[in-house]
C-alpha cells in the first residue's frame, strides 16, 4: 500500500471541545467540518489522511496513535480556519451496514477507490449511491481514485471515473497517497466547497 | 487521546471533582445547591420515560452550566474551570439519578440479557478469522488488556466514567494495533483494521448490561462533550454492537448451518452448565443449611460460610438466564468454566470437615470492616494483588477469560459482609444504605485513569468506589435523597 510507515503527527488542536463548540459561534471564521472516508478496504483510505495530517503539520506536534481518527486545521486564502475531524470507516462487506451511524451529521465525503482495482470501483459507486439516499442534505461529496503512482497496472480509467463523478456532481480527483501528489488539493477543495455560515 | 480526548482527560481530573464539591459547600453555592435538590427529588418522583429523562437532563445541565458561568462561586472562572464544574455537575447528578434511570424500561433490561446471551454464545466460537482481523495483528493475550477495560464500565455510575472505560478500551486496541503494525512493517491502521478487533473484544469481554451502559450513556453524557474523538469512538462501540445483534452465519463468512449449528452448540454447553450448576447450588444450600446446626459454632466461621454462599449462587445467576428456553436435560460435552470449576470446589468445602482449616491461612478472611487496622491496609492490599495475579492466571492457564465476579467481590468489605446480592454492583442502595466505610479521600480514586498501557498491573487493583460519599455537605441540607423518594 501506498503509505509511508513512519508515525503519524496530528494537530494538538488545543481546543477543549466545549470551548471549540461555543467559539465556533462566535467567530464564524473557524469552521469545524466532519469528515467521512468511505471505501473497500485496502483502498488507502487512512493512508491519505495520515499524508494529509502529517504533511500540514507541525513535526513537534505530539503523536497520537492510530489513524481511524484524526484532525487537522486548514487555513485558507479567505482566511477561513475548517478544522477537519476525519472519521475513517472499516471498508470490509461485512461491516457495509454500519456505514450510516458514521456518516450521519457528516459535512462532507470522501468515496476512495484504488485506480488498480475494477472492484472497488464498483464499491465507491455503491457508497456514492447510500450518500445520495441517506446522507445529510448538502453532504459534499468527492470521489477519489487512490494509488495513482500505480498508473502502469490502472484499471479504472480516468475518463469512466470522470464521467462518472459529474453525472453525480462529484469532486473528482486522482492521488497518490504514496507520493502525497494531489493530497493537499483534496483537502482544501473540500474545505472550500464547504457550506460556509450564513451570517456575518 | 487528543482533542475529544484532550477534555476527556483533564476535566474532571480527582482534583476537579474535589474542587467541585468544595465550592458547593461554600455558602455562595447555596442556591445552586437548592436547584440541585429539587430537580433531583422531581425527578425522582416521575414515572421513568428514557426520552423525556434524557431530555430534562441535558436541559438542566444545560442551564445550571449557564448559571454556573455567572454566580459565584463561578463568576469569573476560567474556561477550564467552568467545564470542570460542568463535569461535576453531571457526575453527582448522573450518581444520584443512576437507580432511577439505569436500564429503568422493561425493553432495556430485556435486550441487555438478549445481547449477554448472544455474545455469551458467540464467544464461545468464534474466530478473529471470522471478522476480516488479519493474522499480523492477532494478538487475543493482549486483547485481554482491553477486554478488562470494558468490563470496567459497571463499576461506575457517571456518564463520563462509562465512557472512559469505553475510550479506555478503545486506546488499548490501537495501541496493540500499532505496534503490531511496526513490527510487521504494515501501514498504521485505520478502521479497517480496528473495529474488527472491537467487535471481538466485546464479545469476549461480554460485560453484563452494555446495552444499558451504552444508551445510559447517549442519554445522560451531556452532549456538548460526547463529540469530536470521544464521539468518535463511542460510535464505534456503538456500531459494534449493532453488528453484533445482527450477526448470523453471512457475516461471520460461515455456512448458515453450521453457524447454526455452532449457537446451538454454544447453548447447550451453557444450559448444561446452568442445568448442572443449579443442582449443585441447591445441594450446596441444603448442606449449608445442615452444617450450620452442626459443628461450626464461631459466628466467624458462619459468616464466610454465608459469603460464600452467596458467592455460589451469585456466579449461578448468570447462567440462568437462558434457564427459559426448555432443558432437555441432554448430556452434553461438558468444557468447565472457572464458575463451574468454583461452585464444584465450593459445594465439596462445604462438605469438609476441615473447613477451619482451610481458611486459617487467610487472616482477613474473618475480619469486620471494624477490626482493621490503618496497619492491615498494606497487608491487606498486598494479599488482594496476590490473589488477583493468581486467579487470572489461572484463568488464563484454564483458557477462559476471568469472570467479573472476583471484581465484584473485591468491593469494600462492608458489601462482603452485609450485602445479599454480591452479583450487583449498580445496586446504589447497597452504598448508600451500608455504614460508610470508605470515607471521602477514596473517592479521589474513583475515576478510569487516562490510560497507559504498563497499567495492566494497576488494572487488577482498581476498586469501584461510589462517589455519593462525598456529599456530605449536600446531603445534610435537606432530606432529598433520590433512593428515599
Amino acid at each position: 500500500m501506498g503509505c509511508s510507515s513512519s508515525v503519524p503527527a496530528r494537530s494538538t488542536g488545543g481546543l477543549n471541545t466545549i470551548n471549540s463548540d461555543a467559539s465556533s459561534a462566535t467567530d464564524s471564521k473557524e469552521l469545524r467540518a466532519k469528515l467521512v472516508l468511505l471505501g473497500d478496504s485496502g483502498v488507502g483510505k487512512s493512508c491519505i489522511v495520515l499524508r494529509f495530517v502529517r504533511g500540514q503539520f507541525d513535526p513537534t506536534s505530539k503523536v497520537t496513535v492510530g489513524a481511524s481518527f484524526l484532525s487537522q486545521t486548514l487555513a485558507l486564502e479567505d482566511s477561513t480556519i475548517v478544522k477537519f475531524e476525519i472519521w475513517d470507516t472499516a471498508g470490509q462487506e461485512r461491516y457495509a451496514a454500519l456505514a450510516p451511524l458514521y456518516y450521519r451529521g457528516a459535512a462532507a465525503a470522501i468515496v476512495v477507490y484504488d485506480i488498480t482495482s475494477p472492484e472497488s470501483f464498483s464499491k465507491a459507486q455503491y457508497w456514492v449511491k447510500e450518500l445520495q439516499k441517506h446522507g445529510s442534505p448538502g453532504i459534499v461529496m468527492v470521489l477519489v481514485g487512490n494509488k495513482a503512482d500505480l498508473h502502469e497496472n490502472r484499471s479504472v480509467s480516468l475518463q469512466d471515473a470522470k464521467e462518472y463523478a459529474e453525472k453525480n456532481n462529484m469532486f473528482f480527483i486522482e492521488t497518490s497517497a504514496k507520493t502525497a501528489d494531489n493530497i493537499n488539493q483534496l483537502f482544501e477543495e473540500i474545505a472550500k466547497r464547504l457550506p460556509r455560515p450564513t451570517e456575518s | 487521546m487528543e482533542g475529544g480526548g484532550d477534555s476527556f482527560g483533564s476535566s474532571t481530573a480527582p482534583l476537579a471533582w474535589h474542587d467541585f464539591l468544595e465550592r458547593m459547600r461554600q455558602p455562595s453555592a447555596a442556591e445552586f445547591v437548592k436547584s440541585i435538590k429539587s430537580f433531583i427529588v422531581t425527578f425522582s418522583n416521575r414515572a421513568p420515560d428514557p426520552e423525556k429523562d434524557s431530555a430534562a437532563v441535558q436541559e438542566f445541565l444545560e442551564n445550571m452550566e449557564g448559571a454556573f458561568r455567572a454566580h459565584t462561586p463561578w463568576a469569573g472562572s476560567s474556561e477550564e474551570e467552568l467545564e470542570s464544574a460542568g463535569e461535576g455537575l453531571e457526575k453527582y447528578v448522573m450518581t444520584k439519578l443512576f437507580n432511577r434511570v439505569f436500564a429503568s424500561v422493561p425493553e432495556d433490561v430485556k435486550s441487555d440479557e438478549e445481547l449477554f446471551e448472544k455474545m455469551s454464545l458467540l464467544q464461545q466460537f468464534i474466530r478473529p478469522e471470522n471478522l476480516d482481523i488479519k493474522p499480523e495483528y492477532q494478538n487475543e493475550t493482549s486483547w485481554l488488556l482491553a477486554q478488562k477495560e470494558l468490563q470496567k464500565i459497571n463499576m461506575y455510575k457517571a456518564p463520563r466514567d462509562k465512557l472512559a472505560c469505553v475510550l479506555n478500551c478503545c486506546k488499548v486496541i490501537n495501541n496493540l494495533l500499532l505496534n503490531a503494525s511496526v513490527v510487521s512493517n504494515e501501514n498504521p491502521p485505520g478502521a479497517d483494521e480496528f473495529l474488527p478487533v472491537l467487535i471481538y473484544v466485546t464479545i469476549k469481554a461480554n460485560p453484563p448490561q452494555l446495552h444499558s451502559n451504552l444508551l445510559y450513556i447517549q442519554r445522560y453524557r451531556r452532549q456538548t462533550r460526547l463529540v469530536s474523538e470521544a464521539q468518535y469512538f463511542f460510535t464505534n462501540i456503538l456500531s459494534a454492537e449493532s453488528f453484533i445483534w445482527n450477526i448470523d452465519g453471512e457475516s461471520l463468512s460461515m455456512n448458515e448451518l453450521d453457524f447454526q449449528r455452532k449457537m446451538d452448540s454454544a447453548r447447550e454447553r451453557l444450559l448444561g452448565l446452568s442445568a448442572d450448576s443449579e443442582n449443585q447450588d441447591n445441594q450446596a444450600n441444603l448442606d449449608a443449611q445442615d452444617r450450620k446446626s452442626e459443628n461450626l459454632k464461631a459466628n466467624r466461621n458462619s459468616d464466610a460460610r454465608l459469603s460464600m454462599k452467596d458467592h455460589v449462587q451469585g456466579s449461578g445467576q448468570d447462567m440462568r438466564r437462558d434457564s427459559d428456553v426448555t432443558v432437555d436435560g441432554k448430556p452434553v460435552e461438558r468444557v468447565q468454566s472457572i464458575s463451574d470449576i468454583e461452585k464444584k470446589g465450593a459445594a465439596e468445602l462445604l462438605n469438609d470437615d476441615e473447613l477451619n482449616k482451610k481458611f486459617q491461612e487467610y487472616p482477613f478472611l474473618f475480619a469486620r470492616a471494624g477490626d482493621l487496622t490503618i496497619a492491615d491496609v498494606e497487608s491487606l492490599l498486598n494479599s488482594y494483588k496476590q490473589l488477583v495475579l493468581r486467579y487470572v492466571a489461572l484463568a488464563q492457564g484454564m483458557g477462559v477469560s476471568p469472570e467479573t465476579t472476583l471484581a465484584q467481590s473485591s468491593q469494600p468489605p462492608s458489601d462482603l459482609v452485609g450485602s445479599e446480592e454480591p452479583e450487583n454492583v449498580n445496586d446504589n442502595e447497597k452504598s448508600e444504605g451500608i455504614s460508610k466505610t470508605s470515607d471521602d479521600v477514596i473517592s479521589e480514586n474513583d475515576r478510569p485513569e487516562a490510560l497507559d498501557i504498563k497499567t495492566s498491573e494497576k488494572m487488577t487493583q482498581k476498586t469501584a468506589v461510589d462517589p455519593n460519599d462525598d456529599l456530605e455537605a449536600l446531603k445534610d441540607e435537606a432530606p432529598c435523597q433520590p433512593e428515599n423518594a
